[in-house]
């Protein structure tokens, strides 16, 4: 009970903030530079047709009435229309998160597996050869460009090796998957397509294995601190003193006290890896939530920039929610 | 335990050295190469060859041509000019701007520390990379807005940590003694708040100006930042993008293992640098 009780408490806690998001964004594109309608309407255009636009779209209206008739739509879960496309900002959402969620999900998956062990691995070996070598991979996944790592596993594993599928699409099209989510992976194991799965799994590979990389260094320098910490803690000492034995140690002790410290880490680096996977994207030609935010971006596209970065927003809150309840579950000190 | 604790604090120290002088020791490299760039190749950054693009690394580029026939070695080492100066740059504006910020919250307190700290809060709302984006989409390219936009996204981090050590070092006995001596508000801040407040800041400009070289040549591969035919290692990162389809590797596995390189030197120095404050707190 004391859960949902804290639950509805932090989600309420949500509203203000997410509300400020909403106004501070929608002023913000507004004021700067830029104008959404130059951008579809081309070199030729008269003033007259520039004011058509602008009045279909509501830009003629005062700022105030743009901004009552944008909160009263998002009320009723109405994120407006693009005025690229001409669609509605809700469909194309549904359509973008999919892909971009497989994604950014497996690779964080990938990461957090491979940062503890590989973390726990090499607090136990402080400062010897296996140690300073888990490190310096730290660094150099720390410093690594993301966009460039993607061409080089580009160019080693489709144009030298060939193994896997040139970097465009998500899916072979000859597969006829029916897309229920947008999840190309979940959607071929749900409608049991063993093709459509098989060529989804070759196609997410490198883009996973390039978030990954990034994403798994702050992870691991920080599993391996806090590892550092517990094995010199009074509690570990205490228990290695009493002669436990080597798995108890590693499992009751060790693993235990250094994964609850993990889930905040584990939300800051989601945050990073929305960054990440913008770039990402963009080289594998992934269709995916940032490539679209990203054009929304460039071509000043109102309502779908104020949607994207509600949904960033909405998504950052809520991880860090996440986190907090792993947090409590993983930790018995911790009291929510 | 006793003996880990002793090779806990002898090593360190000497491990953190190696850390610092190998990290001087490559940014030290780029930047000549940066600098004596005219030297080192016959090629102008932005001279094209007319007798072809995409040439093969060979005698005549010892790294080939890229789409435009632009020799990749001399971009190469021009592009270090722009990359380390809009990135450092960038950087030392987010220290003085932040460190200004943060000295005024944290030593006058009250409503002032509380506007500007719920601005900062507001600015890391976003993840760094995607505020920089957003940004740099509205404010166009050119060095001097790259320099901005740079600035713009550091800044706030290190209002917050300057912040942080103020109010700590305001209550110290030594300020509360200049305060009774009777000196002005400004020389208690500039003689004794303000240097001892440096240190975080010092640890983690460095790594943090690796990242803004990140940042920078992730806007310049999505067109963002500098643009071609300026040499800058993320735009030709992104010139060179089709080409890794049809397996040519010159054009753009160079610039972006020099951009490793030249950030891995910027994160040893800050770890090195990290490990001694750490070993010296000890």
């Amino acid at each position: 009970m004391r859960i949902v009780r804290f639950l509805v408490r932090r989600l309420l806690q949500l509203i203000p903030v997410l509300l400020g998001v909403v106004v501070l964004t929608f002023l913000l594109v507004r004021v700067l530079p830029g104008d959404p309608i130059r951008t579809i309407l081309g070199p030729n255009a008269t003033p007259e047709d520039a004011a058509a636009a602008r009045a279909r779209y509501g830009l003629d209206q005062p700022v105030v009435k743009q901004f009552l008739d944008y909160l009263g739509g998002l009320v009723t879960g109405d994120l407006g229309t693009s005025i690229q496309s001409g669609t509605s900002v809700g469909a194309e959402i549904g359509l973008r998160i999919g892909p971009t969620f497989e994604l950014v999900v497996l690779a964080l998956a990938v990461a957090l597996v491979v940062a503890v062990l590989l973390g726990v691995w090499s607090a136990r070996r402080a400062d010897r050869a296996g140690d300073h070598g888990v490190r310096l991979l730290a660094l150099v996944g720390n410093s690594m460009p993301e966009f460039w790592l993607g061409l080089v596993l580009i160019l080693v594993g489709y144009s030298v090796l060939g193994w896997f599928p040139a970097p465009s699409g998500r899916v072979d099209p000859d597969t006829n998957l029916t897309p229920l989510t947008g999840a190309d992976l979940l959607d071929a194991a749900l409608t049991l397509n063993g093709p459509a799965f098989g060529s989804a799994l070759a196609h997410l590979i490198l883009p996973v294995a390039t978030l990954a990389i990034v994403v798994v260094a702050p992870l691991l320098r920080s599993v391996r601190a806090s590892a550092l910490e517990v094995l010199h803690s009074e509690p570990y000492i205490a228990a290695t003193a009493h002669g436990l034995g080597g798995r108890t140690l590693l499992r009751g002790y060790l693993l235990r006290a250094t994964l609850a410290r993990l889930p905040s880490l584990a939300a800051l680096v989601f945050g990073t890896s929305i960054g990440s996977t913008v770039l990402v994207e963009y080289v594998f030609s992934w269709q995916g939530f940032g490539q679209w935010a990203l054009r929304g971006l460039l071509y000043r596209d109102y309502p779908v920039v104020q949607a994207s970065v509600l949904v960033i927003a909405f998504c950052y809150v809520v991880v860090f929610l996440i986190a907090d309840v792993a947090q409590a579950a993983l930790d018995p000190r911790v009291q929510i | 335990m006793a003996e880990t604790v002793v090779v806990g604090t002898a090593r360190p120290g000497r491990f953190a050295t190696v850390l610092i002088v190998t990290g001087s020791v490559i940014l030290a490299v780029v930047a000549l190469a940066a600098i004596l760039a005219p030297l080192l190749t016959g090629w102008g950054p932005t001279e094209i060859d007319p007798l072809g693009t995409l040439v093969p690394p060979g005698p005549g580029h010892p790294l080939g041509t890229d789409a435009n026939g632009m020799d990749v070695w001399s971009r190469l080492l021009h592009a270090g000019r722009l990359d380390l100066g809009i990135a450092v740059a960038g950087v030392a504006v987010a220290v003085v701007a932040g460190t200004a910020l943060g000295l005024v919250a944290g030593y006058l307190g009250g409503w002032v520390d509380d506007v500007l700290m719920r601005v900062v809060d507001v600015f890391q709302a976003f993840p760094t990379f995607i505020l920089a984006l957003a940004v740099a989409a509205l404010v166009g390219n050119g060095t001097g807005n790259l320099i901005a936009v740079i600035a713009a996204v550091n800044a706030p981090a290190y209002a917050r940590l300057v912040r942080a050590e103020v109010r700590t070092v305001r209550e110290s006995a030594f300020v509360a003694a200049a305060v009774t001596s009777g000196a002005s508000t400004f020389g208690v801040v500039w003689r004794h708040v303000l240097p001892n407040s440096l240190t975080p800041v010092r640890v983690i400009a460095p790594l943090n100006a690796g990242w803004a070289m990140l940042t920078l040549a992730g806007l310049s591969f999505l067109g963002l930042g500098v643009t071609v035919p300026a040499a800058e290692w993320g735009a030709m990162i992104s010139l060179g993008s089709p080409d890794v389809v049809a397996g040519r590797w010159w054009t753009s596995v160079p610039p972006g293992l020099v951009l490793l390189i030249c950030v891995l030197g910027f994160s040893l120095l800050g770890e090195g640098l990290q490990e001694r404050a750490e070993a010296k707190r000890r």
